[in-house]
């Protein structure tokens, strides 16, 4: 006889935390961006989930002219997502004084509806296409099963992190992205150009985000306007969560609240789960404001 | 040298006074209409497609001769288009901008939570004297939840009637596949339509055509993850699905019941879905779901609609084709209540429209008689249409039978 709680099996259970943990890898990439650009610049991009999205409408006009292989238009995505990045750097960050940081903040809201709109006039709104990498793959055990597509997502999350792990402790682009990050003035000093590594981190942010937008418009296999708002805010959840500035903190973050969502899904409502994903935000901001790898007193 | 100048000047003068003057002599007459919807925001293919056959309509009119005035002049046909956003609160405002015009009549809105509040600003009831409400005839195309005419008695609608369509679909799926028992449903629970559709139309329909219903899953307009309502789908092994959800999140669903091999002897749909929108987002998953549609290019006026569509810019669907239906009704009411068209007759004419509209008791349709009721309403002939090889095909007609 099987154990039931609140209706629903052990299995059941497990299958929903291993669905929400997988396709919280979405939601964990995107809060890679916010926390990078957070890190290193001490400000909120909110457009940035709009800017991934853009590079993978972007690989998806290219595809509707050249017929391309999924990998490419994925590669596509991200090269383009990392010039929006650019763009949006020199929009919203590079000429506001940086003592303005509202400034810049609602700078970026209003770059976020104003691609949301773009999109949205240039595809009619009309949900488009996406190519998906195995797609049609369903690992199984029994009852119990896997997405292929998603454990594929969750794969490129783990590396996009090992990735910039590496460029930020192993390179010297790395190295002037944490001293911008510590302290400006100083590396501004020791010969390091803040804007080049500000617009650097910027690209690189980007990049990452293309690739999120990829993955996100072939884990539905269609690009809509719809997802850029939802996205946005639960990249934010995540890396606040996990703790902005902090990649590995955003990598928990997103896969927390994924799983989270999924479970107050199965045990409640479709229409209360992101009632419960917003609750679990308001505890850490009162409980643990500075995320799980966070500090509550870091930028003070 | 002077001279000449001065002569070259006069004829310019002269024949720019000859243009302006022969304008007087050469001006139409116009009849205006005002059309609105959403033409921003994800719900813009709708505002799209209906201004593109709203368009077509007037300038197929108009190159016919316009339409005949009361004092048995011809006046062309004039129409503008504004943006709502899908947004009650821009609705109104749009409306109330239209009702300060010149324009005789409004044609929209697109969706259904805007034609709901914005009904409700019209006059209720055309004699009554003490109320103060906005006084100027509405005939809708799109917004499509039930029942929203019976506001006000300035408020006309051409949507199909769901109810009707959704009740002989089950009759008919119960008699052609006498071997399905069990239906599972499935309802994109924050969009106003999708949720009236299952909650009042496909869920009481399939229990009164005999089937159970085995449960259903909710999910929301913008999610993209559809992993564990499939899951509970798959549990309950229905025989078919029935799914009330527009076109990105049918979209995902049907590609995540192929992902877990979930495959429903049957599959069904909202009637919004039977668009270009599911075709080109998956029309792979989507092969064979059956839906309900009160247009597809079976006629030689249909076929035409939807190339005259196609040609500004749009897309002829269940939605916009009735646009079109709108506007030829629209100039046939102005003829036949012999509508003015002037500075001063404004708000005497949108009566004389109102009520013509409310006296009419069937229209041409594009596929068919239109039915009018007495609350404003309308019931379409419909077919059954199917996806199949990345096209919308005629499964069967309910009105041949």
């Amino acid at each position: 006889m099987e154990i039931e709680i609140f209706g629903w099996t052990l299995l059941d259970y497990f299958q929903t935390i291993v669905d929400g943990v997988l396709y919280g890898a979405t939601y964990a990439i995107i809060g890679i961006g916010f926390t990078l650009i957070f890190g290193v610049m001490d400000k909120l991009n909110l457009a940035y989930a709009a800017t991934a999205l853009a590079g993978a409408y972007f690989s998806w006009g290219v595809g509707t002219q050249i017929p391309l292989p999924a990998p490419v238009a994925y590669v596509i995505s991200s090269i383009a997502a990392g010039g929006f990045g650019y763009l949006v750097y020199l929009c919203n960050f590079r000429y506001i004084p940086s003592g303005a940081p509202l400034a810049s903040l609602l700078a970026t809201v209003g770059m976020l509806l104003f691609l949301e709109e773009l999109i949205v006039h240039s595809t009619q709104g009309m949900p488009q296409p996406y190519p998906a990498l195995f797609d049609d793959v369903m690992l199984e055990w029994g009852d119990f099963g896997m997405r292929g597509d998603l454990l594929f997502v969750f794969c490129l999350c783990v590396l996009a992190t090992v990735f910039l792990l590496y460029v930020l402790y192993r390179t010297k682009l790395g190295m002037a992205t944490r001293a911008v990050a510590q302290q400006p003035v100083a590396a501004q000093l020791c010969g390091m150009s803040v804007q080049g590594t500000n617009s650097t981190t910027f690209v690189i942010a980007g990049a990452i985000g293309g690739i999120a937008g990829a993955m996100i418009g072939a884990s539905v296999g269609i690009l809509s306007p719809l997802l850029t708002v939802p996205v946005t805010v639960k990249g934010l959840i995540a890396a606040v969560i996990g703790g902005l500035g902090s990649i590995p903190g955003a990598i928990v973050g997103g896969l927390l609240i994924g799983a989270f969502e999924n479970t107050f899904q199965l045990l409640r409502s479709v229409t209360e789960r992101d009632m419960y994903v917003m609750l679990l935000l308001f505890a850490f901001l009162a409980f643990r404001p500075g995320g799980i790898f966070g500090t509550a007193s870091r930028h003070e | 040298m002077k001279k000449q100048t001065l002569s070259l000047l006069s004829a310019v003068a002269v024949a720019a006074l000859l243009g302006t003057g022969a304008t007087p002599a050469a001006a139409e007459r116009t009849a205006k209409i005002a059309g609105f919807g959403a033409k921003s925001g994800v719900v813009r293919s709708f505002g799209v497609n209906t201004e593109a056959v709203m368009q077509a309509a007037v300038e197929h009119i108009n190159s016919q001769g316009g339409v005949k005035l009361g004092d048995g002049s011809m006046a062309m046909l004039e129409m503008s288009f504004d943006d709502d956003r899908c947004n009650a609160e821009e609705g109104i405002s749009v409306l109330r901008k239209i009702a300060s015009s010149d324009a005789l009549v409004a044609v929209g809105p697109t969706c259904s939570n805007v034609a709901e509040p914005l009904f409700g600003i019209l006059q209720r009831s055309v004699d009554d004297a003490g109320d103060s409400g906005l006084r100027i005839p509405i005939f809708t195309d799109t917004a499509i939840k039930g029942g929203l005419a019976k506001i006000s008695e300035w408020a006309f609608r051409n949507v199909p009637n769901e109810t009707e369509m959704y009740r002989t679909l089950f009759l008919w799926v119960k008699e052609n596949y006498p071997d399905l028992q069990t239906v599972y449903g499935g309802v994109e629970e924050d969009f106003a339509h999708s949720r009236f559709t299952w909650y009042n139309v496909m869920d009481t329909r399939a229990q009164e055509a005999g089937f159970e219903v085995v449960g259903f899953s909710k999910w929301l307009l913008a999610d993209t993850n559809f992993t564990q309502q499939v899951r509970e789908m798959k549990k309950a092994k229905p025989d078919f699905v029935a799914l009330s959800s527009h076109p990105f999140t049918l979209c995902g669903i049907l590609k995540e019941m192929n992902r877990q091999r979930v495959r429903p002897k049957l599959m069904i749909g909202l009637t919004s879905s039977s668009s270009m929108e599911t075709l080109q987002g998956c029309s792979k998953a989507a092969e064979g779901i059956i839906i309900p549609s009160s247009f597809a290019p079976v006629t030689d006026a249909a076929k035409m609609v939807a190339k005259l569509a196609d040609e500004k810019g749009g897309s002829a669907d269940l939605h916009s084709a009735a646009a079109w239906e709108i506007v030829e009704v629209i100039a046939q009411v102005m003829e036949s209540e012999g509508v003015m068209a002037t500075e001063d007759s404004v708000q005497e004419d949108r009566r004389k429209i109102r009520d013509g509209l409310a006296k009419l008791e069937t229209t041409n349709g594009l596929i068919g008689t239109i039915m009018r009721e007495g609350d404003g309403e309308a019931t379409k002939p419909y077919l059954y249409v199917h996806a199949q090889d990345g096209e919308w095909a005629v499964l069967h007609d309910p009105g041949a039978s």
